[in-house]
C-alpha cells in the first residue's frame, strides 16, 4: 500500500510506506529545492507522523536546508506561511482524508504553491535516480522552531480576516465536525478574534484513530455532525478533513449535504465577485457547475481527475482569469487565497453568502435545480479498457464526447464518465442526470463493464 | 603504496564516514532502524557531540528508530559516558551516541549501547550488522509508532552524583585548585565547566568551552594537540590542566609545569587512586604500560591484558570484576564502579583527590611512578604485510614472551613491543616500551626496519 507519483508519497505507514521511503524523498525534494533555500514543514496529528517528520527534517537538512517546523497544523496553514516566509518551499505531512494508518508527503514550491506536473516529474526523476545533493559536512542545515505553529495560524487568520466581514458572520452559530483533526485550532482561533459562535465536536486532534472516517462527504456528514445542528440550533454544521484543505455541509434543518454542492455553491459566490469567470473543475464533478456558471456568464474549464491535473489547468490560464478551481470532494481553491484548498475559507465563504442573502442555508440549496448522480467502481483488468472505451464511444455517439480522462459524454440533461481509478485496479462509472435519477444509462454501463470482466 | 580511502566503514564496530559524500542519513536511519529492530520495542536514548551535522544525523536516527517502533528519548548534546550512564539509569532499551569521538570534524558516527549502557559486544555487533545487511526491520504501523520525548537536564547530574560518590568533595573543593579546561568545543564544554567549576570549586581557565564553535584543534587530545593548553596553565598559574575530545570519553592532564602528561601516566596514577581505596584487579589493553603492572604490584593485585579496544577492555572488566582498568595511549580511564565505559571525569576527580590528599602536584605525583619510555607510529597499511612483520619480529626476538591475542607483542622483563593493525584506520600501529629513551629508541628503529624491509 504505497504510491509514488506526481502528487509525492502516499502510504500506510509500515505496510508499503517506510522511513527508508520518506528519507529518499525528503532528500530528494532538498535537491530538487534552490540550494540553501528556507523551507516550511507542518504535520497531522498522526501518530505517525513523528516519524515522517523527523525523516523530511534529515533529508532537508543534509540538503543544506533551514527548516522551519510548524508542528501540528492544517496544510493551508503551511501553504500561507511559506509565502509569509518567503521561503523556498514546504511540505505537508498528513493523510488528509485518508484513514488513520495512512501517511503521506505533499510538496510545494514558493508561495506555497502545488508543484506542476513538470516540476513533480523532475522530483520524481530524483527520487528514482538517488542521486541527492547533500551538503558538505560544514553546511548541512538546522531544524528552526520560529514561527511556532500558533503564530502561523494568528498569521493565517488575520488574512481570512482581510477577506470576509466577521461583523456580519457573528450572528451565526455553527457546528463543526473537525473529525479529530488541525481545523480545531484554527476554529478556536477564529472563535477568539472574531466572536464566531461556533460548537465543535470531534475537537481534540487524535493520532491512532478518528471519530469516523474522515472523508468529506454525505454518509460521513450524516453520522454526527446532521444530526446535532437542529437540536443545537444551528445555522449550518460543516466538516473538515485531517488537514482541512475540504469541507462538507449540513443545513439547518439537520440534512447532510451532498460533497457536489460545495463547488457549485461557492461558484456562485465567487462569480459574480471576481474578475474571473473561469471555473475549473473535474469530469466527474456535477453538471450543476455549468449551469452556475451560465447564470454569471461563466465558463466552465473540465480537466482528468485528480489535484495535479487541476493544477496544470490553473497555471496555464493567468490567475485572474479563474474565479475558482475544485473538484465533487469538498475540494476547492479560491482566486482570493491564491488558489490553495482550504476548507475554512469555503466554510467561511459560505456562511458569507448565508449573511449577503438572508436566507438560510437549506434555503439557498432549495435555489438549485437537482441533480441526481449515481456512482459506482467495479474490477476490470487494465488491458480491456481500451475495448470498453471503445464500445461505449460508439453506442453513445450521440452526445458530447470528451476523452481527456476514460470516456464522459453530456447530453443537455445528462451524462457519464467512465474512467479508471488511479488509486486502484477498478473502472468508476459515474451518470448523473437533471431532476431525476439516470437509472437506466447507469445500469447499461455496468452492465457493459460487467461483460468485459 | 596505495593508501586506503576509508570515507565509510560499516562494520562490526557499527557504522562511521565522512558526512556528505558518504555518510548520507538514509544510511543512518536505516542503520538505526536496524538497532530499534534488534533491541525491540521501548526507549531509547539518542545523544550526540557538537558537530555540525549532529543534528541532521539525530533526525535521521530518530526516524530509523520510529519506524522500528521505539521511543525516542533525546538528551542532546552530552558526552558519551554520560549517555551511557543514562540509558543505564533510566532502564532504557538501548542508547545511540552520534559522535565520531576524536575522529576529525567531517566525520561523524553511531555508538551503539545495549540496555546496561554498554557497548555492544562482538555477538551483539555482528547480528546487527546482519540485520542492517538483509534490510530485515521491523516496520512499525501507526498503531505502534512511538513518540519522542527530551531530557536535556537530567543525564549531566546522574553522571556528576556517580562520580563525586567515590572521591571527597569537600577536600578537593577546600583545595581551591586553578585549573585551565580545553573541552575541544565538543560534547565536554558545558558539562566539564559545570563539574569543575561548580561542583568541585575550581577557578577555572577555560579555553574551548563553546558546544557552538567549532573544532580549535586536532580532536584527539595529545601532547602534539595541547600547546595552547600547556601554554594557558603555565601563564595562569594553573594547578592542572585537562583536556578532553569531542565526546569527552578520553582525558589528557597538562602539569603545573606546562608539560603534558603521558596517558599512560594519567592511568597509572588513577589505577594507584583507586587500588589504594580497593584493591582488585586491573584491566588494561596490551598496548598499554608496564607501569600499570608496578602500580598494580604494589598492592599485590593482578593486571588482565585485552586487545585494544573499550569494547575488549569492558569485556573482560566485567568477566573478571576488576575494580578498575583503561586503555592508556587512548587516554582513558574506565571504573566500573561509576560505569563500565571510558570516563573523562571519573579521571579528573581521581586526579583532583589525588592532588588535594597528597598535597602534590600533578608532577610530583607523576615523578613518584616508575619511569618507562614509548615510542609510537602507524605506517600506512595493506591487508597483508602485518603476517610477514610478525614472523619476522618473532624471529629476530626469539627469547621474547609472545602474545598474539591482538596483531604480536613481544614481551621482555624490561621492555615489549607491540605491532597491530588498527581497527578503525587502514593502519599498522607499531610501539615498543623500555626503560630509557635510548633502549626505546634503539629498538623502536631496530623494529622500524624489519617493518619497512
Amino acid at each position: 500500500m504505497l504510491r509514488i507519483s506526481h502528487v509525492g508519497l502516499r502510504g500506510v505507514v509500515g505496510r508499503g510506506l517506510t522511513a527508508a521511503h520518506v528519507l529518499d524523498f525528503a532528500a530528494a525534494f532538498g535537491t530538487f529545492l534552490e540550494p540553501g533555500c528556507r523551507v516550511v514543514i507542518g504535520r497531522d496529528p498522526r501518530a505517525s507522523g513523528i516519524m515522517l517528520r523527523e525523516g523530511v527534517l534529515a533529508g532537508l537538512t543534509a540538503c543544506g536546508h533551514d527548516v522551519v517546523d510548524l508542528g501540528v497544523v492544517s496544510t493551508p496553514v503551511i501553504q500561507h506561511c511559506i509565502r509569509n516566509l518567503e521561503a523556498g518551499g514546504g511540505v505537508s505531512i498528513g493523510a488528509s482524508h485518508n484513514t488513520a494508518d495512512w501517511n503521506a508527503l505533499k510538496f510545494f514550491g514558493p508561495e506555497g504553491i502545488y508543484l506542476s506536473t513538470a516540476e513533480a516529474g523532475e522530483l520524481l526523476d530524483i527520487y528514482h535516480l538517488r542521486r541527492f545533493d547533500f551538503a558538505p559536512w560544514d553546511r548541512t542545515g538546522k531544524a528552526v522552531e520560529e514561527p511556532c505553529a500558533a503564530e502561523a495560524i494568528d498569521s493565517y487568520v488575520a488574512v481570512l480576516g482581510e477577506h470576509y466581514d466577521f461583523e456580519k458572520l457573528r450572528r451565526f452559530r455553527v457546528v463543526v465536525d473537525c473529525s479529530n483533526g488541525t481545523s480545531s485550532m484554527i476554529l478556536r482561533r477564529l472563535e477568539q478574534r472574531y466572536g464566531l459562535d461556533m460548537v465543535l465536536i470531534n475537537e481534540r486532534t487524535e493520532g491512532r484513530r478518528f471519530a469516523h472516517d474522515p472523508a468529506t462527504n454525505r454518509e460521513t456528514v450524516a453520522l454526527q455532525l446532521a444530526p446535532l445542528v437542529k437540536p443545537l440550533g444551528a445555522d449550518a454544521g460543516f466538516l473538515f478533513d485531517i488537514d482541512s484543505d475540504r469541507v462538507a455541509l449540513a443545513t439547518e434543518t439537520g440534512e447532510a449535504v451532498s460533497e457536489e454542492m460545495v463547488l457549485p455553491l461557492l461558484a456562485d459566490y465567487l462569480l459574480p465577485r471576481r474578475e474571473g469567470k473561469l471555473v475549473i473543475t473535474n469530469l466527474s464533478t456535477t453538471a450543476l457547475v455549468e449551469e452556475v456558471a451560465r447564470r454569471h456568464g461563466g465558463k466552465v474549464i473540465r480537466v482528468p481527475v485528480g489535484r495535479q491535473a487541476a493544477i496544470d489547468a490553473l497555471t496555464s490560464y493567468r490567475p485572474e482569469q479563474v474565479a475558482i478551481a475544485g473538484e465533487g470532494t469538498g475540494a476547492v481553491m479560491m482566486s482570493q487565497f491564491r488558489f490553495v484548498y482550504d476548507g475554512i475559507a469555503a466554510m467561511l465563504a459560505v456562511l458569507t453568502m448565508m449573511a449577503e442573502q438572508g436566507r438560510r442555508l437549506s434555503e439557498i440549496l432549495a435555489g438549485y435545480p437537482v441533480y441526481k448522480m449515481l456512482k459506482t467502481q467495479l474490477p476490470l483488468v487494465s488491458a480491456r479498457v481500451p475495448e470498453l472505451l471503445t464500445e461505449l464511444q460508439e453506442r453513445y455517439g450521440s452526445g458530447r464526447v470528451n476523452t481527456t480522462d476514460g470516456l464522459r459524454v453530456d447530453w443537455p440533461d445528462r451524462w457519464f464518465h467512465v474512467r479508471v481509478s488511479q488509486t486502484e485496479p477498478v473502472i468508476r462509472v459515474i451518470a448523473e442526470r437533471r431532476d431525476e435519477e439516470p437509472r437506466e444509462l447507469f445500469e447499461e454501463l455496468v452492465e457493459a463493464v460487467r461483460r468485459l470482466d | 603504496m596505495k593508501v586506503r580511502q576509508h570515507k565509510l566503514k560499516i562494520g562490526v564496530s557499527g557504522i562511521r564516514g565522512e558526512v556528505g559524500e558518504f555518510l548520507t542519513p538514509p544510511m543512518a536511519c536505516a542503520f538505526a532502524q536496524a538497532f530499534g529492530t534488534y533491541v525491540g520495542p521501548g526507549r531509547v536514548v539518542v545523544g550526540r557531540d557538537t558537530r555540525p551535522h549532529g543534528p541532521m544525523l539525530e533526525h535521521a536516527v530518530a526516524c530509523g528508530l520510529l519506524a522500528a517502533g521505539c521511543d525516542v528519548v533525546r538528551v542532546g548534546v552530552q558526552p558519551t559516558p554520560t549517555i551511557q550512564i543514562y540509558v543505564a539509569n533510566r532502564g532504557a532499551r538501548g542508547g545511540l551516541a552520534i559522535t565520531a569521538s576524536h575522529n576529525p570534524p567531517e566525520y561523524n558516527a553511531l555508538k551503539l549501547f545495549n540496555s546496561s549502557g554498554l557497548f555492544f559486544n562482538s555477538y551483539e555487533r555482528s547480528e546487527l550488522i546482519d540485520l542492517y545487511h538483509q534490510s530485515n526491520f521491523h516496520h512499525a504501523t501507526n498503531d505502534a509508532i512511538g513518540w519522542v520525548h527530551a531530557d536535556y537536564g537530567r543525564p549531566a547530574g546522574i553522571h556528576i552524583e556517580r562520580v563525586l560518590a567515590h572521591v571527597d568533595k569537600d577536600r578537593i573543593r577546600r583545595a581551591g585548585f586553578r585549573v585551565a579546561v580545553d573541552a575541544v568545543n565538543g560534547a565536554g564544554s558545558e558539562m566539564t565547566v559545570e563539574f569543575l567549576g561548580e561542583y568541585l570549586g575550581c577557578e577555572l581557565v577555560p579555553l574551548a568551552v563553546d558546544p557552538h564553535k567549532p573544532f580549535p584543534r586536532v580532536a584527539e587530545p595529545r601532547p602534539d594537540t595541547l600547546g595552547e593548553l600547556a601554554a594557558a596553565v603555565k601563564e595562569f598559574g594553573c594547578h592542572a590542566g585537562f583536556a578532553q575530545d569531542p565526546d569527552a570519553d578520553r582525558l589528557a592532564v597538562v602539569a603545573e609545569n606546562g608539560r603534558v602528561l603521558d596517558n599512560d601516566d594519567v592511568l597509572a596514577l588513577v589505577v594507584d587512586a583507586v587500588l589504594e581505596k580497593q584493591p582488585g584487579d586491573v584491566v588494561v589493553n596490551l598496548t598499554t604500560s608496564a607501569v600499570i603492572e608496578d602500580v598494580a604490584r604494589r598492592y599485590g593485585c593482578r593486571v588482565h591484558r585485552t586487545p585494544v579496544g573499550e569494547a575488549n577492555v569492558v569485556e573482560r572488566l566485567l568477566a573478571t570484576r576488576a575494580v578498575i582498568g583503561g586503555e592508556g595511549s587512548n587516554g582513558g580511564v574506565i571504573f566500573p564502579a561509576v560505569h563500565p565505559c571510558r570516563d573523562s571525569y571519573t579521571g579528573m576527580a581521581f586526579l583532583l583527590d589525588r592532588m588535594a590528599a597528597t598535597g602534590k602536584t600533578v608532577s610530583e605525583l607523576a615523578a613518584g611512578l616508575p619511569r618507562y619510555v614509548r615510542r609510537q607510529t602507524k605506517v600506512a597499511f595493506e591487508h597483508g604485510p602485518l603476517g610477514g612483520v610478525m614472523q619476522a619480529l618473532e624471529e629476530r626476538y626469539q627469547g621474547a614472551e609472545t602474545d598474539r591475542r591482538d596483531g604480536l607483542k613481544l614481551i621482555w622483563p624490561d621492555r615489549w613491543v607491540h605491532v597491530r593493525a588498527s581497527n578503525t584506520e587502514p593502519v599498522m600501529r607499531i610501539a615498543v616500551e623500555a626503560r630509557s629513551a635510548e633502549e626505546a629508541e634503539r629498538l623502536f628503529s631496530e623494529v622500524q626496519g624489519i617493518v619497512a624491509s
